[in-house]
């Protein structure tokens, strides 16, 4: 700890520290759902169908 | 299905702030439709690792379709200029050309999520604009009349980036009124 106050308490990464995680995170998180329609648009790479959610047309 | 225990069981890094990544792509939908209409929120995320997963998995800016909009805010803010917090708020614009905003935009992400900026408490978030002939990368920030918490923040971003170029600050209030409002701060 920096010791000087609240601020030390903030969660700080520098951009290398963080871009260590980069390669050992390449599987989407558990939860995440997308809209097909969206999904082509965003998404890069073709994505299973278990993240794929369906959404009501109005 | 069981889950195989790994050999070191790493904790994930938790950040500061949650934060949210919205899409909008208005050019897919009808012309009629209200501007913001089409805005998804696509995840809420508030570890290094969960960033890096949705990071690792969605197109990059110069993968995504021209007319989209992708933005990446603190998860209790709005990306528009109604949200309270936002109202009396501005943005510092990078401007690339097509094509050319991968790294800035990556780059904008970390040091956000991993609160490199002096002035954090004056991010709201950032978004990339995708257009026909350039990318532009924006941080949104709250108070625009504080002009030394702005002008800091700015030179931090362009630091950070690497940017030699010029980069200018719109406040929301003079854009609401003039889509080519003009700069009130530039570095």
């Amino acid at each position: 700890d920096g010791g000087d106050g609240s601020e030390s308490m903030s969660k700080k990464y520098s951009r290398d520290f963080l871009l260590k995680f980069s390669e050992q995170c390449t599987v989407l998180p558990d939860g995440f759902g997308i809209a097909s329609d969206i999904a082509d648009a965003l998404m890069s790479a073709h994505i299973n169908g278990s993240h794929l959610v369906d959404r009501d047309s109005y | 299905s069981s889950k195989i225990p790994t050999a070191v069981t790493q904790q994930p890094h938790p950040l500061e702030h949650s934060w949210t990544f919205w899409f909008d792509n208005p050019s897919a939908k009808s012309k009629q439709a209200a501007w913001g209409s089409s805005m998804r929120s696509i995840y809420t995320f508030a570890t290094v690792e969960e960033f890096w997963s949705l990071y690792n998995n969605i197109n990059h800016p110069s993968k995504l379709v021209v007319g989209a909009d992708f933005y990446c805010f603190k998860s209790n803010i709005e990306p528009k200029w109604e949200d309270p917090v936002c109202a009396n708020g501005g943005k510092w614009t990078v401007i690339t050309q097509r094509g050319k905003s991968d790294t800035y935009w990556l780059y904008t992400l970390l040091a956000l999520i991993g609160e490199q900026f002096e002035h954090g408490d004056e991010i709201c978030g950032a978004v990339v604009n995708v257009r026909g002939r350039q990318e532009k990368v924006s941080l949104w920030t709250k108070n625009a009349a504080n002009e030394a918490a702005q002008v800091s923040i700015g030179e931090q971003w362009k630091k950070l980036l690497d940017f030699n170029d010029t980069i200018g600050f719109v406040f929301h209030d003079d854009a609401k009124q003039d889509r080519g409002a003009k700069n009130r701060y530039t570095l």
